[in-house]
């Protein structure tokens, strides 16, 4: 079998792919053309993140905006959450972000945003992709044509203002946090030290704050990606660290000894940050932790479960009138108040308030949560093999109860956890096991595991 | 008329549905940048047509994914872009423009590493990887990048000045119409840098047009002419949106024929050059012919289009060439390599009427008068080879040249001096033209014949 590679992917998420043969200009225009047919003649906003490939991709996205009949609103370079929130708080019909997240940078993507800056859903998403298909654009003439403009500074503004009201803005500055920030040379490469030092007063140590530099890790801020954070703790003695992705949507953070919280740790500690002053319902993915109904439970709060992706989950918190949810698998925070996105900025400034409320550490308060043992790998598959690997995987364990909603999730009596699901994105299958004992974990692990080698 | 047109020339059309899309401009983006055979960057520019932002911002994307830097001059005149690619040493250039037509058009003209046209051969070529869709794409770490450049103009407006007399030229009273075009931009910074008074009309770029570009005296007719004596002008002149043609009215407030441009320029030039070549297309009067014999001048003519012009530039040593040009008030000179420029031709005139002392109008009445009638048939029964040798063979002892249609010129007696007639099927529209000339007056009954011989067969 050849080795299967998503050079290029055309669907319900958009458009995504290695910039160069495969994703051409050609095909971002034509893209935008229909992402400007769907909505209409109106206001468009774009934006991107610091690959190198994001002005050519702009330039391509732009013409077919205009070419739509949509007025552009250039905000240059911005973390996906501020483009989102801008779409929402300006009235515009939409909004793009290029960006392709945390994937590396010879990647690159069209992220799509609704009228009220969020993630197309499903529906959404489909009638766009029948749109680009049929390749009816509208074809504006000359007097019909869209003009350009630009803003660069109020949407940053904006995002702040709405992400401090929220917190006590004061007792964090008269901590003077000694802090940590790596953002990969990303979109939040000039705001989150301005964030941290000038909104939030910390005394800064940062890395990889160079826009106009490539990604000098990983894009994915994991704990084989953030060495260098590791090290720049170590050596700084700071209080706690910071990591991004390349467009700021996601959140890693460290402990003073350098090493990570897992992310439904920083999730947990988020949640019960919010649902301690506003307790209401939580949406997480059915993948995230279950110390996140623990921690709910201490508020009597309750938990919903959606399927993998920030799409669902703000789909399903909408249904709930959720007032945090997220997704503790990677590092995606989402709080309506500030907006229906994953939000590293509200992350940070929540963590920061927790212990600036506690007096605690980062270290302690992660300490404070539930202990659960969590293990995860992936295999690379063919998506024609997960119907069966779902019916062996069932099969295997017929005490458990089963969750469809995606993939399979199967749910033990003593609470323990195991599941398998075929990635949105890539040619990979997922399986997470969770359970309080590590011996218990790495059981299911191995059961798992064989069941998706066989 | 058809709305979209993707020929040797580029790609022409009206902006939308049926017309020029976005995906035509990537494409021959794609497709120009994988043709440049040389490293470098590639100057574009755009006139203020409102569609200009579109094609540019297709245009530009399509450049940086083949890996080439882009030179921006945002609103700027073809001649400018032509000017930059030799100053940057660019491996080319894209002129955004529709040049004469209305403002619902726009347009994508090629420009090699010298700054001129495409020869015929490199336009084919360019046709070809469009047509085959194989682009180049660099990988995406190699991928180029925008410069602006809002130094351009000066820059050109510096090598005019080089070559002119500015000081004699400044004391000219003269309203120009811009047709809403690019040189609003130049004219005014001739103004601001150098002291020049030139009083601009129609001189708004926001994408509408007050007229139709055109140089022609026609147009010349409509506002500008009238204005002339009113505000006690020395000349009034009208360029196109991209400014490499120009046409203009004397003192007087008459209209010129755009004709007329070429041969009073030779006229000039002819006895300060030290080439004696004036070329010209087969479609220009041949007042062009008796004027370069009153300075041993030689006309040498060659098919219509720019391609043609350029492979017959080629053909020459540069020196050779005093000038050459067209029936459209768009004419190049040496000192300015070879781009058509009506900034330059406007200054040269003035120039000629400031070294002989003469207004315009004394200028234009010291040529010999040709009358020229033209017509167009349509495209029916396309028996296009038996039209054209009839026509070669029902007029007796006459000199011919086939190299684009047929044109004929007659010897003097019954049609009258100097005439001719130029049968040929147009580029750009699915019609016969005919064009017919003669020294004196108008040559209705030779245009009458050829006209009913070109409707039986075309």
């Amino acid at each position: 079998m050849t080795k299967r590679e998503h050079l290029l992917k055309i669907g319900v998420s958009g458009i995504r792919g290695v910039v160069g043969e495969f994703l051409t200009p050609a095909l971002a225009c034509a893209f935008a053309q229909a992402f400007g047919t769907y909505t209409g003649r109106g206001r468009v906003i774009l934006g991107r993140d610091t690959r190198s490939s994001g002005p050519m991709l702009e330039h391509a996205v732009t013409c077919g905006l205009l070419s739509a009949g949509c007025d552009v609103v250039q905000v240059g370079v911005l973390p996906t959450p501020t483009i989102q929130m801008y779409v929402a708080a300006t009235g515009a019909l939409g909004g793009i972000a290029l960006t392709a997240s945390h994937n590396p940078p010879e990647y690159n993507a069209l992220k799509l945003f609704n009228e009220q800056g969020q993630f197309f859903n499903h529906y959404e998403r489909g009638e766009l992709i029948d749109l680009f298909h049929q390749g009816e654009f509208t074809d504006a003439g000359n007097f019909e044509l869209g003009t350009i403009s630009q803003e660069y500074s109020t949407p940053a503004r904006m995002h702040f203002e709405r992400v401090l009201k929220c917190v006590n803005r004061d007792r964090i500055r008269q901590r003077n946090f000694h802090a940590a920030i790596d953002a990969v040379n990303g979109a939040g490469s000039i705001l989150t030290p301005h964030f941290l030092e000038h909104e939030l007063g910390c005394r800064l140590e940062a890395i990889s704050v160079d826009p106009t530099q490539p990604f000098p890790r990983e894009a994915e801020p994991t704990p084989q990606s953030l060495g260098d954070l590791k090290e720049l703790m170590k050596h700084t003695g700071a209080e706690i660290g910071f990591a991004q992705d390349p467009d700021g949507d996601r959140l890693a953070v460290a402990k003073p000894d350098g090493t990570l919280l897992d992310n439904d740790e920083v999730l947990a500690l988020v949640v019960d940050a919010v649902l301690s002053r506003m307790p209401g319902n939580v949406v997480v993915n059915l993948t995230t932790s279950s110390v996140i109904d623990e921690v709910a439970a201490w508020h009597g709060c309750k938990v919903f479960r959606s399927a993998v992706g920030e799409a669902n989950v703000v789909e399903r918190m909408l249904a709930h009138s959720a007032v945090i949810g997220g997704e503790g698998s990677n590092g995606g925070i989402i709080f309506p108040t500030v907006h229906y996105c994953r939000d590293s900025y509200t992350g940070m400034a929540f963590l920061l308030d927790r212990m600036a409320e506690t007096g605690l550490g980062i270290t302690e308060l992660a300490a404070r949560l539930p202990k659960f043992h969590r293990a995860s790998t992936k295999v690379g598959f063919q998506h024609g093999r997960l119907a069966g690997i779902i019916q062996a995987t069932e099969a295997r364990f017929p005490e458990a109860r089963a969750d469809r909603t995606d993939g399979l999730k199967l749910i033990f009596p003593d609470g323990a956890w195991l599941h398998v699901r075929g990635s949105n994105t890539e040619p990979l299958m997922r399986l997470s096991v969770e359970s309080r004992e590590a011996e218990r974990t790495q059981m299911l692990l191995k059961a798992g595991t064989d069941i998706l080698g066989s | 008329m058809a709305s979209l047109r993707i020929s040797q020339v580029g790609v022409r059309g009206v902006v939308g549905r049926g017309g020029i899309t976005a995906r035509h401009v990537l494409d021959f983006g794609a497709a120009f940048a994988t043709f440049l055979a040389t490293e470098g960057p590639v100057v574009i520019a755009r006139d203020p047509r409102a569609s200009g932002l579109m094609l540019r911002e297709g245009l530009v994307a399509a450049l940086l994914a083949a890996g080439r830097d882009v030179i921006d001059l945002g609103i700027a005149s073809t001649p400018v872009i032509q000017h930059t690619i030799r100053q940057r040493q660019a491996a080319g250039g894209v002129s955004i423009s529709a040049s004469h037509n209305a403002a619902e058009w726009n347009a994508l003209k090629f420009f090699g590493p010298l700054g001129t046209y495409l020869t015929t051969a490199e336009a084919d070529e360019l046709l070809d990887i469009y047509h085959l869709r194989r682009f180049y794409a660099a990988p995406w770490n190699k991928l180029g990048r925008v410069e602006m450049d809002n130094s351009a103009i000066d820059r050109y407006l510096d090598e005019l000045s080089e070559v002119f007399h500015f000081d004699r030229l400044r004391q000219f009273r003269v309203v120009v119409d811009c047709s809403n075009g690019t040189s609003s931009r130049i004219l005014r910074r001739l103004n601001e840098r150098f002291g020049f008074s030139l009083i601009l009309i129609n001189a708004a770029m926001d994408g509408r047009f007050a007229h139709e570009p055109s140089t022609s005296a026609r147009v010349v007719g409509l506002q500008l002419a009238p204005l002339v004596q009113p505000l006690s002008a020395d000349a009034g002149f009208l360029f196109d949106a991209d400014s490499d043609r120009v046409a203009f009215a004397t003192e007087l407030g008459e209209p010129a024929s755009e004709e007329l441009i070429l041969p009073m320029l030779s006229d000039y030039l002819l006895p300060r050059s030290e080439g004696k070549i004036v070329l010209t297309n087969l479609s220009t009067t041949s007042l062009n012919e008796e004027v370069a014999s009153w300075h041993g001048g030689k006309v040498v003519r060659v098919p219509v289009g720019r391609n043609a012009a350029i492979d017959a530039l080629n053909a020459h040593r540069p020196e050779q060439i005093a000038l050459a040009g067209e029936g459209t008030g768009a004419v190049m000179m040496p000192q300015f390599r070879f781009v058509y420029d009506g900034i330059a031709t406007m200054l040269t005139l003035l120039e000629k009427s400031a070294a002989r002392e003469q207004p315009l109008s004394q200028l234009v009445a010291a040529l010999p008068g040709y009358s020229m009638l033209k017509g167009e048939v349509p495209l029916n029964r396309h028996r296009i080879p038996q039209l054209l040798e009839l026509l070669a063979t029902s007029f007796g002892e006459v000199s011919i040249n086939r190299q684009d249609g047929l044109r004929v010129d007659l010897p003097s007696g019954r049609w009258g001096d100097n005439a001719w007639f130029h049968v040929r099927v147009s580029q750009t529209e699915p019609f016969v033209r005919v064009i017919t000339e003669a020294r004196g007056a108008a040559p209705q009954d030779l245009f009458d014949e050829v006209m009913e011989t070109t409707r039986a067969h075309a």
